[in-house]
């Protein structure tokens, strides 16, 4: 299996000094090509400062991390942005679509930054609807849905442009148990389809469904295993 | 340029989202661009409206010197009849000559008198208005006859009435007396006035042909005038702007010399229009300290904005947009509000300007290149008072930004 993630020795300090708090506490953690991946933790744990940082949106304190072999970890703004632009889908717990966009302009918004022509982006947006089952809801806004309905939304967003990474914050903490069931059997179709699937969450129940998890705890990885009971089933 | 439409195209959503805002904000660009244009079209209204009303005067003048620096050439008489000839529609055009004198009529005692000497054509100077008599003719200043056009305050004051055509009178200038003959008097002209506030001499005013003057008291009138005024109605003015300097230059032989100044009139409708120019920028300053509070209300309404929108923003930078991309959003977006606005205040203005015009009777016309300066400020203001709303968005931490609600 390639590697894909390759994080070493990570540390994120916030407040150095005396009242320093350790979000990440020497973290190292490999993940390969077409892995499914839950981080489970509880609040305060770090997971979100992990889920930052394996997104882009952060750099490290100390330690280096690797994404497909390149480091990442010291770069600037707008080469982190090129970065997240171009390997990391994100489905976070909020949906965080733009309001004033319909469902197809917000899948769209990545393929713009990237720089891809209106044709192009106007065919992989509603391909990636369509596999999300939203084929009739291109042209609604995002009150116009059901929270199920928009959190596919962001799954087609993160999914248009065919990243290497799909990372998925909470995906179903805002969503009743059919969403959530919804949701889950969506993730699990797009990791068969040969996607890293990485989902950070607190729910044991959420965290089952994938077949490695990573438990974090106090800023330091306690367990990393491969799960006993996972189902290799949609 | 692909990605910048679409920059522009959510730019105009976020604009179309904000209706009412946007208006709001674009008012104060709207009052501003209209309140500069409105000043600027009565401006030149006015400025137009004046300078008809100047030359519907009918008389007009350009003096012509020849510059010293350069030559220390004089015109000659012969020159002087040869450029009055070859320049069509003029009066005619007079040398200046004047005299300080002392005069003593039968009936008057010694007073001081300044007289003009010029040739016939003086005659159609605007302010000239014969009241008895007539003014001094060609023939006077071809036979060099000593005859003086006298004002009405001179007859008032040295006869006690005014009708004195036919008298004489004794001038002595120079230590040379010579009798004059008085065939003429006009109404008083500005100058009396202004003598007649000099101090307690009465200095009385008279004009006379400018040969009989340089005969009388012993000038050579070939080698003594540098300058000359051209008389003409205000019609063929600017047609006898751009022939004199060729004629003269020819005439004189000082063509290439660059020695032949043109000074395009009396200096009057010169002065007046300074004047209303700089009554119109002062007014034009204060009417765009407006347009500046104007675009401080952009500046404000897109802070909010930013604010508002923190969320959005993190959401676009966690889908890769770069700062770049978010710095253009919300500059095409102030520069958006901006352009907008000041296209419906250049047309709110044209139409308030013409009203006015209309009411208060001054020409009204729209110059193109004020229009599209205006367009251009307009946008300019978006641009620049969107930089600091623009840089805060950009400069948003997207981990930041997306924790906001």
């Amino acid at each position: 299996m390639k590697k894909l993630v390759e994080i070493k020795d990570v540390c994120k300090i916030y407040n150095p000094g005396e009242n320093e708090v350790r979000a990440l506490n020497h973290v190292s953690l490999t993940i390969g090509e077409g892995e499914f991946v839950a981080i489970i933790g509880q609040s305060g744990s770090g997971k979100s400062t992990l889920m930052n940082m394996l997104g882009c949106l952060d750099t490290p304190t100390s330690g280096k991390y690797f994404l497909h072999g390149q480091d990442v970890s010291h770069m600037t703004d707008d080469e982190q942005s090129d970065i997240r632009n171009r390997e990391i889908g994100f489905i976070f717990q909020g949906f965080n679509l733009i309001p004033s966009l319909t469902a197809l302009e917000n899948v769209e918004l990545p393929l713009i930054y990237r720089g891809v022509g209106k044709k192009e982006r106007d065919r992989l947006a509603s391909a990636a609807l369509k596999s999300v089952g939203l084929a009739k809801r291109m042209t609604h806004k995002p009150n116009e849905m059901s929270g199920g309905q928009q959190q596919r939304v962001a799954i087609a967003r993160a999914i248009a442009q065919a990243p290497p990474i799909l990372l998925a914050d909470e995906p179903t903490g805002n969503l009743d148990t059919a969403s959530t069931k919804e949701i889950i059997t969506i993730i699990k179709r797009l990791y068969h389809e040969g996607r890293t699937v990485i989902i950070i969450t607190h729910d044991p129940g959420i965290a089952s469904q994938a077949k490695r998890i990573i438990t974090i705890s106090d800023g330091m990885i306690k367990s990393d295993i491969i799960n006993p009971e996972y189902k290799d089933e949609i | 340029m692909g990605t910048f439409g679409e920059y522009i195209k959510s730019a105009l959503s976020s604009i179309r989202n904000n209706k009412g805002r946007s208006f709001l904000t674009m008012l104060g660009i709207i009052i501003g661009i209209s309140a500069v244009l409105v000043v600027l079209i009565i401006g030149d209204g006015m400025k137009a409206t004046v300078n008809s009303e100047i030359d519907s005067m009918g008389a007009s003048s350009i003096s012509v010197t020849l510059d010293d620096t350069k030559t220390d050439k004089r015109f000659t008489r012969s020159q002087l009849k040869a450029i009055e000839e070859n320049i069509d529609g003029i009066y005619g055009i007079s040398p200046s000559f004047t005299v300080w004198g002392n005069a003593n009529s039968k009936r008057g005692e010694g007073f001081e008198l300044f007289i003009t000497g010029g040739s016939e054509s003086s005659e159609t100077a605007s302010g000239i208005k014969m009241l008895h008599g007539r003014y001094y003719n060609s023939s006077d200043v071809e036979d060099g006859k000593q005859v003086l056009v006298v004002s009405q305050s001179f007859a008032r004051n040295i006869f006690g009435y005014e009708e004195v055509v036919g008298e004489t009178l004794d001038v002595t200038a120079y230590d040379i007396t010579k009798e004059f003959m008085i065939v003429g008097i006009r109404e008083d002209t500005p100058m009396d006035i202004a003598f007649s506030s000099y101090g307690e001499d009465i200095i009385l005013t008279a004009d006379g042909p400018y040969t009989s003057l340089a005969e009388a008291y012993g000038f050579d009138m070939d080698n003594m005038f540098n300058s000359f005024t051209i008389y003409l109605d205000s019609e063929n003015r600017n047609e006898v702007l751009g022939k004199a300097r060729s004629v003269v230059e020819n005439v004189t032989g000082l063509r290439g010399e660059n020695a032949v100044k043109i000074s395009s009139g009396s200096g009057f409708d010169e002065t007046t229009n300074s004047i209303l120019d700089i009554i119109t920028s002062v007014v034009a300053i204060i009417a765009a300290i407006s347009l500046l509070v104007g675009g401080i209300g952009v500046m404000n309404i897109m802070t909010v904005s930013v604010t508002e929108r923190t969320r959005e923003i993190g959401i676009r930078k966690s889908l890769g947009a770069r700062t770049s991309s978010i710095l253009t959003q919300f500059l095409a977006e102030a520069s958006i509000l901006t352009f907008t606005g000041g296209i419906i205040g250049i047309i709110f203005g044209i139409t308030v300007s013409f009203i006015i015009c209309k009411i208060i009777d001054f020409s009204f016309s729209v110059n193109p290149v004020l229009v599209a300066a205006v367009v251009a400020i307009s946008t300019s203001i978006g641009l620049f008072f969107g930089i600091y709303p623009a840089k805060r968005a950009a400069n948003l931490d997207p981990i930041e930004a997306l924790r906001n609600e």
